[in-house]
């Protein structure tokens, strides 16, 4: 008798516990957040477990590896109701996830929401005109970017001063330099990240410096495809001289993997990569060049333009989670821009969301030298592919851009041939498709 | 030798080992083992039916539409044939890793038959000692999950700062681009899939070694001149059943590879190393095109089974003439 009561007891007991769980998961300000396993997830923790402290609320965070989370994020998003109250979208997915009208605007939620002084809108990719079908700041507010990850140019100061190089004011600059660095013989001159995974995103700065565009969105379902204009051949052209003539033999085969190896152990001098790198040039635990890395603005196209392209991270809220929950959830991202809260970010290892952390004492700091340089590029950003197909047209163009970097096409007919098989992608969709003459 | 061809050969003749039945009682009884039958078969059927018949035909009508998520809801267009029409005119990239796939599964496939085979062989013929220490040398691959694979071989065949570059370079040979060189990135990653997958064909072949019966080994051995001809013509006869199992099971499974190449090399460079169901995954998840990416599975899945019915087909048709001859 005495063991069946003991039995009910802890059956109640592990009822009333789970009970409890599943009412505090569901309870308003516990946020849900969908969000990708990364090298700043731990930075983005303590300040999980700081506002949890200063407000008792709690946050619980579903870390997914990052190629899993889009499916995971579509799901929640597509179901009656979610299982996410913030879902953390990257700058790519963007275009898919705003079109379909899965998430609030945060005005509906909290009217006249804005982004906070100083916060960064990365080309403004945080906002969508549903009527032009891409991004724009006329358009209806979607999100609060949760991590900054845009390019910058990467040097290695070391031997820059023992080459008596300049810092590149544009593309010529940068050659010249690679090339005195890799006829010295101690390093590659130049490391592009030229693999088929990254090189559409590595590749923007040099077209969009030289006042090329992949695709320009001129209205409602009108495009123009622009990948194949003499800009964006004389960018490629740029991106094949410092690959092939000042970089390591396998261009086509670097990925961000190897380009942070190459720059970290010493064997790489000079690199266009985003500054979440920035963490393992610095340790020296992971990198042979600690304080000699510097990083700095992207150099200018021709006529002076600056780019860099926009690869951050940008934090939605769901539509089908309760009010309550979004104003919740609103509430954690309108925290996360303050600037104590960017500064403690920065300091734990994240890359921050503001422009303005360069003028703090923070930024003029040795140890966080990057944030001015970040800040410079991260205004300059371009959001490359600002229409719903962008997942698909990065394919089409990142397998031709890679042909052409491994010599299996000639830069004007990757061009044509990415041309062609954007246009039949946008045909396809219905768009109303204008192309430019074959190269 | 399968179960159907097992079935055909025994049927209508009355087995050693049961009695023939009555006449009166012989209909009532098959009636009653045919109903029984029927309803310890139906669970199973029905289970069949519901995880792999049914996603089958769920796949080839989602292939003839064009499913669109917006405003929170999905939409399904009736497109006929158009997703195949695409497929066939204007696809590149699936295509490309169609050929690759095909490469792939002919040398590894082979490769791992044959150096399985050999390993049987060996570990067969070892005494106890060497037979317990090869065979756990021989499985270790196997045990290794394919992510631990894909990082411990990208180390040893990377071309900076790689293993199998560094051992190069101890004989004054110049580093080998093994995984960027689009001429010999896609024979690395057979070769990756050759160390993985052997000790699979290996532990099958030693299964079927193990099986045949030594008298009858000693016996044949009286007939023949060398371990070649005892190798080829008592050896691979009796094992063929075992064989036949094993390559169809390593073509079946070669033709899913995913986990080696998108570690190893993520299709490239350009499609050098591009695979079906890497094109299938990025169109299927990446893209979100459903309805396209149910036509790329739909023509792998029936050029497969096409496949292995004709490769099937043929070694039956081939051991059929054998026992022919033999008869003769």
């Amino acid at each position: 008798m005495k063991t069946i009561t003991a039995r009910l007891l802890a059956g109640s007991t592990a009822i009333a516990a789970v009970a409890t769980f599943a009412a505090a998961a569901n309870a308003a300000d516990t946020v849900r957040i969908a969000i990708n396993q990364s090298p700043w997830l731990d930075s983005f923790i303590e300040m999980v477990d700081l506002y949890e402290s200063e407000t008792g609320n709690t946050v619980e965070l579903d870390v997914v590896p990052f190629t899993g989370l889009l499916e995971k994020i579509r799901n929640s998003l597509r179901a009656a109701d979610g299982d996410y109250d913030i879902v953390n979208v990257n700058a790519l997915w963007l275009p898919e996830i705003y079109s379909a009208g899965y998430l609030k605007p945060l005005a509906e939620i909290r009217e006249g929401y804005k982004l906070g002084d100083g916060t960064l809108s990365y080309g403004g990719t945080t906002y969508w005109d549903s009527t032009t079908g891409t991004f724009s700041e006329d358009g209806q507010l979607l999100g609060v970017p949760l991590n900054g990850n845009v390019q910058v140019l990467y040097y290695n100061s070391e031997i820059y001063d023992r080459l008596n190089l300049e810092v590149p004011q544009d593309w010529d600059g940068l050659i010249a330099n690679a090339k005195a660095i890799q006829a010295e013989g101690d390093a590659y001159g130049f490391v592009p990240r030229a693999a088929r995974g990254s090189i559409v995103y590595n590749f923007t700065p040099y077209a969009y410096t030289q006042n090329g565009a992949y695709v320009t969105v001129k209205g409602d379902k009108s495009v123009e495809v622009s990948i194949n204009s003499p800009e964006v051949l004389k960018a490629l052209e740029v991106y094949l001289t410092l690959a092939n003539e000042a970089g390591p033999p396998n261009p086509g085969a670097i990925a961000q993997g190897e380009m942070i190896q190459l720059m970290s152990t010493g064997r790489g001098a000079q690199t266009i990569g985003v500054i979440a790198a920035w963490g393992s040039f610095e340790n020296p635990n992971e990198s042979r060049v600690a304080g000699k890395i510097e990083a700095t603005l992207i150099p200018a196209g021709p006529t002076g333009t600056r780019a860099s392209s926009a690869g951050h991270w940008v934090a939605g809220i769901a539509g089908n989670v309760s009010p309550e929950r979004q104003d919740a959830a609103l509430d954690f991202l309108d925290w996360f821009q303050g600037l104590d809260v960017q500064t403690a970010y920065v300091r734990a290892g994240g890359v921050p969301v503001r422009g303005d952390l360069g003028k703090t004492d923070l930024g003029q700091s040795e140890e966080f030298r990057f944030i001015e340089a970040y800040s410079e590029n991260a205004a300059n950003a371009v959001m490359a592919l600002p229409f719903p197909q962008a997942n698909e047209v990065s394919d089409a163009l990142a397998l031709r851009l890679n042909q052409a970097v491994i010599g299996e096409l000639e830069p004007a007919a990757a061009l044509n041939d990415a041309a062609d098989a954007i246009a039949e992608i946008f045909e396809r969709e219905g768009y109303d498709v204008s192309r430019l003459p074959a190269l | 030798m399968s179960a159907a061809s097992l079935h055909s050969r025994t049927a209508g003749k009355p087995s050693a080992g049961i009695p023939p039945t009555g006449r009166g009682g012989a209909p009532r009884k098959a009636r009653r083992n045919r109903r029984w039958m029927i309803f310890s078969l139906l669970p199973v059927v029905l289970f069949f039916v519901v995880l792999s018949v049914f996603p089958v035909f769920n796949l080839i009508g989602t292939s003839l539409y064009d499913v669109r998520w917006s405003g929170g809801d999905s939409t399904y267009h009736f497109i006929g044939l158009e997703n195949y029409r695409q497929l066939f005119s204007t696809e590149v990239i699936y295509w490309a890793g169609l050929r690759n796939t095909l490469i792939f599964a002919v040398c590894a496939v082979t490769a791992q038959m044959i150096l399985g085979f050999s390993m049987a062989l060996a570990v067969k013929r070892a005494g106890a000692m060497g037979r317990t220490l090869l065979t756990g040398i021989f499985l270790l691959p196997i045990v290794v999950p394919p992510i631990v694979i894909g990082s411990v071989w990208r180390l040893v065949l990377g071309r900076e700062f790689g293993l199998a570059n560094g051992f190069l370079g101890l004989f004054g040979i110049p580093p080998v681009d093994w995984l960027g060189n689009p001429d010999i990135a896609l024979a690395s990653v057979i070769f990756v899939d050759v160390w993985h997958w052997t000790p699979f064909v290996f532990i099958l072949m030693l299964a079927g070694l193990e099986a045949i019966d030594e008298e009858v080994l000693e016996a044949a051995r009286m007939d023949v001149r060398s371990s070649w001809q005892e190798i080829r013509h008592v050896i691979v006869p009796m094992m063929l059943p075992t064989i036949v199992i094993t390559l169809m099971f390593r073509i079946i499974l070669s033709f899913k590879v995913f986990d080696e190449v998108y570690l190893l090399t993520s299709g490239g460079p350009g499609t050098a190393t591009e695979v079906v169901n890497f094109s299938i995954y990025r169109v299927f998840f990446n893209q979100d095109r459903v309805g396209y990416g149910s036509a790329m599975a739909v023509i792998t899945l029936f050029g497969m089974t096409l496949a292995i019915i004709v490769g099937r087909g043929l070694l039956v048709r081939k051991r059929k003439n054998d026992e022919r001859k033999l008869e003769q």
